[in-house]
C-alpha cells in the first residue's frame, strides 16, 4: 500500500422542515411606511443563518420596496407578535411566509386605497423596487408617495398575519404519523487523502446537492452548507467531548479540537429547487439537512480508500492506525461472501 | 488593591488610565475603553477571537497582560476604518456572506488584515496557513476565503474596486444575492451581544458549580459569602418563589441544584457583586457539604436493574423510548437474499459556538421581570420562568440578544433562572458571562448514541426489511432528548421506502454532562449508521451505491417509515445533480480508491503539510470569474 491513499465516498439523507410531529406557527406584523420604507414585526430571528436578509428579501418582494428600506423588529416577548423557536430549520418556512402573508396584508390595505384614487381595479396594481404602478396605463408613483396618499386618505397600512404547518403526533404503538408537511433530501460526495504512517484523514472535496424549496438567498444557502460539512467533517474526524466517571476531560479548546481553516476542503454546492407546494414563498429550508450526510460520505471515502470501515465515530489518527493493524486485505470481502452464503442457506429453509 | 498607570496609543488617540494589575488587554480593551468589538471566545488563546494589532503584530489579547502593553500601539476592530466606512477586507467579508453569527468575525477581519499587511500578494494557501489560529464555527470558512481573495485583488489593483459591489438585482429580490443587512455591524465590531452590554449600577454574577457527578446536597451555608464587602447576593434553590424545573419535555432541571446534584458543573449557588473579583472571591466563601452517590456513566448501565435512580420520577432511568412499526419484519427477513447486521457508535460532541453563554437581568419600571440573553426560545422560556418566579407571564419578558451561534445549544434555559432571581433579589441589573470553561460543562451535547442496525436486502438491492436500536445517553437532565429520539426514530431508515421495519430509539439518564439539541437532532446520529449500512450492501451486492440508492429511493406515493405519504419527494434529482457535479466514476464500493479516475480534479483541493505553505508562490490568479457570478 502506498503511504497515503485517496478514495471516494457518497452519502445521501432527508429530513422534516419545521417542528416535528406537531403543529408548528409564526406570527408577523406588518407596516409600509413612510418614505416608501417598511417595518416588520416578528417574535424570534437571527442565530447567524442570515435569516434576517432573507426576511427582508421577502418583504420587499410583497411589498414593493427593497431590502435596505426594511426595518425588523424583533426577538422580544413582550413587544413582538409570537414566532416559537429559532431551530428545527423553521426560521424560512414559518417566519418567512409569516413575514410574506402579513407583507401582503399591509400591501392591500395600500392597494385598496391606491385604486379607489386612481380608479383602476385593484388587480392591475403591481409594486416593485420602490415604485407601484397600474398595468396597461401611464399611472406610475413611487411607494413614498404611495404611502403619502394612503395615509391622507386616512388609512395607515399595516397588516399581520400567522403561518401554520400541519404536522401531526405519531401513534403511541406503532409511531404512524405525518410529522412534517414538507421534507428535503440530500446528498454529499467526499473525496479523501488517508495517510496510512499517521493515520491522519484530509477531506480534500466536498460536493454537496441539496433540494432546499426554492432559495431565496442562494450565497446565504451556499453559506449554511459550507458550515454545515464543516460541522459535519469536526464530528467525523475530529471532534469528542469527552467525560472520565461523569468528569469532563475536554476542559477547553485546546483539548476540544474544531476544524481550522487548514482542514476545509473544497466544497462544491449544488442548489436542487423543488418547490412547496403547501407554502407562499415555496421555499423549506437547509440549516440542519447540510450537516446529515457528511460524516457518513467521508466514512464511505476511508473504506475506499483504505478498506477499513470506521463504524464509531470520530476516526481520530489512532483509529485509522489501529484499525489497520488489524486489518486483513480482503477480510471485509471474505465476510460478505459468508454472510451471503448464510443467507442463501437460510432462504433455501436450511 | 494597588492600580496600575497604563499609556497607549488605542486606534491613533492617546490613552491614560488607571487599571487593575490583573487584567489582560483584553479585559482593559472591552471594560475599561469599551472597545467591545474584540471578543473573549476562550480565554485560553485556542480561538483568536479576542485578535488586536501589537505595535503593527498580530496579537491575541488574552495572553497578554495590560501591563505589559503599556507604551505600545494598539489597534482594534474597531480602529480599522472610519466610522461609517469599511475598509476594503471589511467590504469583501461583507459582500461574500462571510459573516453568519458574526462572534468570530472580528478576529477574523484582523487576522486577514495581518495576513495581506505581511503579504499583499499572499496565496490562498497561504491565507489559510495565516488564518489557522482563528476558530469560526458557522460558516465553514469558504466564504472567508474568498473574501480574502478579492480584497487582496482589489488591495493590489488586480481587481477594480466594483468588485466589492453587491450584485445587481434582477426581476425580482427572491433568489438574488442580497447582501447580508447585519454584515457591516458584524465586520466592524459594533454589533454588541450580550457580554458586550452594560447598564448603569449592573452587578456581576459567577456561579458555584458541583465538584462531582453525582451527590446529595446535605447542606449550603451563604453567610459566610453574603456579609462580604461588595457581595449584593447569594442565591440557591431555596430563593425559588414558584414551581422549580426547566426543561423542552419534561421540566425536570432545577435552575440551581435542588437536594442533589446529578452532573459534573451543575449549577449550585450563584453570587451577584459589584464586580467579577469580589463574586468570585465569594464562591470561595460558600460552604457545601457533599455526600457522594454512586453514578450512572453508560447509558447500557442505566438499565441495569439495581442501577443508581437518577430522578426519583423516573425509576428505570428511562428518558423516552420511541417505537416505529410498520409491516412486517419476520415476513421481510425471510424474503431476504442477504442479511447485514452490524453496531454503529456516535460520540458527544459540543456546539462549540464562539459567543459563550451571557445574559442581563432587571426588572422594569413595570415591575416586569426582564431576562436579555442569546437564547434560542424566548416563547418558551418565558413560559418556564413565569412558573418558575410564580409571576404573571405579562410580567416576564424574554429579549433574544444577538445570538454569536446557537446550533441547538442555546435553547435550553440553563443560567437565564439565576439572573432573574438575583435581579428579583437586588432590584438591580445582574449579568453573567460563562467561561469557556463553564460552557463547556455546563451546556448540553449532542447526544452519542449507539445503533444496533440488521438490513434484509434482495439480491436486486431492494431493502426487504429493517430492525434499528438506537440507545442515547441523554445525560443528567430531559432537555431535548424526548424530541431527538423522535426525529432520529422518525428520519432512521433513511429516505428509503422500507415495507417492514422494527424501530426504536431510547434515551436514558447518566451522570454525565446532559445531552440536548444539537443541528440535526438526532437525524444524523441514525443517518450515519443507515448511510454506512447502505454502503456495506452495496459492496455486498457487488453495486454502484447511487444505484443501491436509487433502487430504494423515496418518491412521490411512497409511505414514510411513519406511513405518511409524500406528495412530493426530490432525491432523484438530488442524487442526479451530485453524481453530476462531482463526476462520480461508478462502481460498487470495493476498496476501489487505488482505481479510481475521478480523483484529484479541478473541484478538490490538494492535500498539504502543515507549515509548508508560507512562502509558496504567491496564486495571483485574479477572482473574475466568482466576481462575475
Ligand atoms: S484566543 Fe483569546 S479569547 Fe480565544
Ligand atoms: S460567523 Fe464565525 S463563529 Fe459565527
Amino acid at each position: 500500500m502506498n503511504r497515503k491513499m485517496r478514495g471516494r465516498g457518497m452519502a445521501s439523507s432527508w429530513y422534516g422542515i419545521a417542528r416535528t410531529a406537531t403543529i408548528d406557527r409564526a406570527g408577523a406584523w406588518a407596516e409600509l411606511d413612510d418614505g416608501g420604507t417598511a417595518k416588520i414585526v416578528t417574535g424570534v430571528t437571527e442565530i447567524g443563518e442570515g435569516i434576517l436578509t432573507v426576511l427582508a428579501q421577502v418583504a420587499a418582494e410583497e411589498l414593493g420596496v427593497r431590502p435596505e428600506d426594511v426595518t425588523i423588529g424583533d426577538n422580544d416577548t413582550s413587544r413582538s407578535p409570537e414566532a416559537a423557536h429559532a431551530g428545527a430549520t423553521r426560521q424560512t418556512y414559518m417566519i418567512g411566509n409569516s413575514v410574506a402573508l402579513a407583507s401582503r396584508d399591509a400591501r392591500a390595505k395600500l392597494f385598496a386605497e391606491i385604486a379607489d384614487h386612481w380608479d383602476v381595479p385593484v388587480d392591475s396594481l403591481r409594486a416593485f423596487n420602490g415604485e407601484l404602478w397600474a398595468q396597461d396605463t401611464n399611472l406610475r408613483m413611487s411607494m413614498d408617495e404611495a404611502v403619502k396618499t394612503c395615509k391622507g386618505r386616512g388609512v395607515v397600512p399595516v397588516g399581520s398575519a400567522s403561518f401554520t404547518a400541519h404536522g401531526t403526533g405519531l401513534d403511541p404503538v406503532d409511531g404512524s404519523g405525518s410529522p412534517w408537511q414538507a421534507y428535503v433530501f440530500g446528498t454529499q460526495i467526499a473525496e479523501v487523502e488517508v495517510d496510512t504512517w499517521t493515520g491522519e484523514v484530509q477531506v480534500l472535496g466536498i460536493w454537496a446537492a441539496h433540494d432546499v424549496g426554492r432559495a431565496i438567498n442562494p450565497r446565504g444557502v451556499e453559506g449554511q452548507i459550507e458550515g454545515g460539512v464543516v460541522q459535519g467533517l469536526g464530528q467525523a474526524l475530529m471532534e469528542d467531548y469527552q467525560t472520565e466517571k461523569g468528569y469532563t476531560t475536554t476542559h477547553g479548546f485546546a483539548k476540544y479540537i474544531l476544524p481550522t481553516s487548514l482542514d476545509i476542503p473544497q466544497i462544491n454546492c449544488t442548489i436542487v429547487e423543488d418547490p412547496d407546494p403547501l407554502s407562499p414563498l415555496q421555499a423549506k429550508g437547509i440549516g440542519e439537512p447540510a450537516l446529515v450526510p457528511t460524516a457518513p460520505a467521508i466514512m464511505n471515502a476511508i473504506y475506499d480508500a483504505i478498506g477499513v470501515r470506521i463504524k464509531s465515530l470520530p476516526a481520530t489518527p489512532e483509529k485509522i492506525l489501529d484499525a489497520l493493524r488489524n486489518h486483513v486485505p480482503g477480510r471485509e470481502q471474505i465476510a460478505q461472501s459468508a454472510r451471503q452464503d448464510r443467507a442463501e442457506a437460510h432462504r433455501r429453509g436450511l | 488593591m494597588p492600580k496600575i498607570d497604563l499609556t497607549m496609543d488605542v486606534n491613533g488617540r492617546k490613552v491614560v488610565k488607571q487599571t487593575e494589575p490583573h487584567k489582560r488587554l483584553l479585559d482593559f480593551l472591552r471594560e475599561d475603553l469599551n472597545l467591545t468589538g474584540t471578543k473573549e471566545g476562550c480565554g485560553a488563546g485556542e480561538c483568536g477571537t479576542c485578535s488586536v494589532f501589537v505595535d503593527g503584530k498580530l496579537v491575541k489579547s488574552c495572553l497578554m497582560p495590560a501591563a505589559k502593553a503599556d507604551g505600545a500601539k494598539i489597534e482594534t476592530i474597531e480602529g480599522l476604518a472610519r466610522p461609517g466606512s469599511l475598509t476594503p477586507v471589511q467590504q469583501a467579508f461583507h459582500k461574500t456572506g462571510a459573516s453568519q453569527c458574526g462572534y468570530c468575525i472580528p478576529g477574523m477581519v484582523m487576522a486577514a488584515t495581518s495576513a495581506l499587511r505581511e503579504n499583499p500578494d499572499a496565496g490562498i494557501e497561504e491565507i489559510k496557513e495565516r488564518l489557522g489560529g482563528n476558530i469560526c464555527r458557522c460558516t465553514g470558512y469558504t466564504k472567508i476565503f474568498e473574501a480574502v481573495e478579492i480584497a487582496r485583488d482589489v488591495i493590489a489593483g488586480r481587481l477594480p474596486e466594483t468588485a466589492l459591489d453587491e450584485d445587481a438585482t434582477g426581476e425580482s429580490f427572491i433568489g438574488a444575492n442580497v447582501r447580508r443587512l447585519d454584515a457591516p455591524s458584524k465586520v466592524s465590531g459594533r454589533l454588541k451581544y450580550a457580554a458586550d452590554m452594560k447598564m448603569v449600577d449592573m452587578l456581576q454574577m459567577q456561579v458555584l458549580r458541583a465538584p462531582m457527578p453525582h451527590a446529595r446536597i446535605v447542606s449550603i451555608d451563604t453567610s459566610e459569602a453574603e456579609a462580604m464587602d461588595g457581595v449584593a447576593c447569594v442565591i440557591t434553590a431555596d430563593d425559588v418563589p414558584g414551581t422549580d424545573g426547566f426543561g423542552v419535555f419534561i421540566h425536570d432541571q432545577p435552575i440551581m441544584a435542588r437536594g442533589k446534584v446529578r452532573h459534573f458543573g451543575e449549577a449550585v449557588a450563584a453570587v451577584a457583586a459589584e464586580d467579577l473579583v469580589t463574586a468570585r472571591r465569594a464562591l470561595a466563601k460558600i460552604k457545601v457539604e457533599y455526600e457522594e452517590l454512586p453514578g450512572i456513566y453508560a447509558p447500557e448501565d442505566a438499565l441495569k436493574p439495581g442501577a443508581p435512580v437518577i430522578h426519583d420520577y423516573a425509576q428505570d432511568n428511562v428518558i423516552k423510548h420511541i417505537p416505529i412499526r410498520k409491516g412486517d419484519i419476520d415476513k421481510g427477513f425471510a424474503e431476504a437474499d442477504l442479511i447485514l447486521e452490524d453496531e454503529f457508535r456516535t460520540q458527544q460532541v459540543e456546539h462549540a459556538y464562539l459567543e459563550p453563554e451571557a445574559g442581563i437581568a432587571y426588572v422594569d419600571h413595570d415591575d416586569v421581570v426582564t431576562v436579555l440573553s442569546p437564547s434560542q426560545n424566548i416563547t418558551h422560556h418565558r413560559h418556564m420562568l413565569a412558573h418558575i418566579l410564580d409571576l404573571p407571564i405579562n410580567k416576564v419578558r424574554f429579549i433574544m440578544s444577538p445570538v454569536g451561534g446557537g446550533f441547538g445549544g442555546k435553547e435550553d434555559m440553563i443560567y437565564q433562572g439565576m439572573l432573574a432571581l438575583a435581579a428579583m433579589k437586588t432590584h438591580r441589573p445582574v449579568q453573567l458571562n460563562f467561561t469557556r470553561e463553564e460552557s463547556l460543562v455546563a451546556s448540553a451535547k449532542r447526544h452519542p448514541s449507539r445503533v444496533k442496525y440488521k438490513m434484509g436486502l434482495k439480491w436486486s438491492g431492494e431493502i426487504t426489511a429493517i430492525e434499528f436500536d438506537m440507545l442515547s445517553d441523554g445525560g443528567a437532565y430531559g432537555m431535548s432528548s424526548e424530541g431527538v429520539m423522535r426525529k432520529a426514530a422518525i428520519l432512521s431508515c433513511g429516505p428509503y421506502e422500507v415495507h417492514n421495519l422494527k424501530v426504536d430509539t431510547k434515551v436514558v439518564y447518566t451522570n454525565n454532562t446532559p445531552s440536548g439539541a444539537f443541528r440535526t437532532f438526532g437525524g444524523m446520529q441514525a443517518q450515519f449508521a443507515t448511510e454506512s449500512m447502505m454502503d456495506m450492501a452495496a459492496e455486498a451486492l457487488d453495486m454502484d451505491p447511487f444505484e443501491l440508492r436509487r433502487i430504494n429511493m423515496m418518491r412521490i406515493g411512497s409511505r414514510t417509515h411513519t406511513q405518511q405519504e409524500l406528495t412530493t419527494a426530490s432525491l432523484d434529482r438530488v442524487l442526479d445533480a451530485a453524481e453530476a457535479a462531482s463526476r462520480w466514476e461508478a462502481g460498487a464500493p470495493k476498496v476501489r480508491g487505488p482505481r479510481r479516475g475521478d480523483l484529484g480534479g479541478p473541484d478538490a483541493r490538494k492535500p498539504c503539510t502543515l507549515g509548508a505553505r508560507i512562502g509558496d508562490a504567491a496564486d495571483t490568479e485574479t477572482k473574475d470569474e466568482r466576481v462575475a457570478s
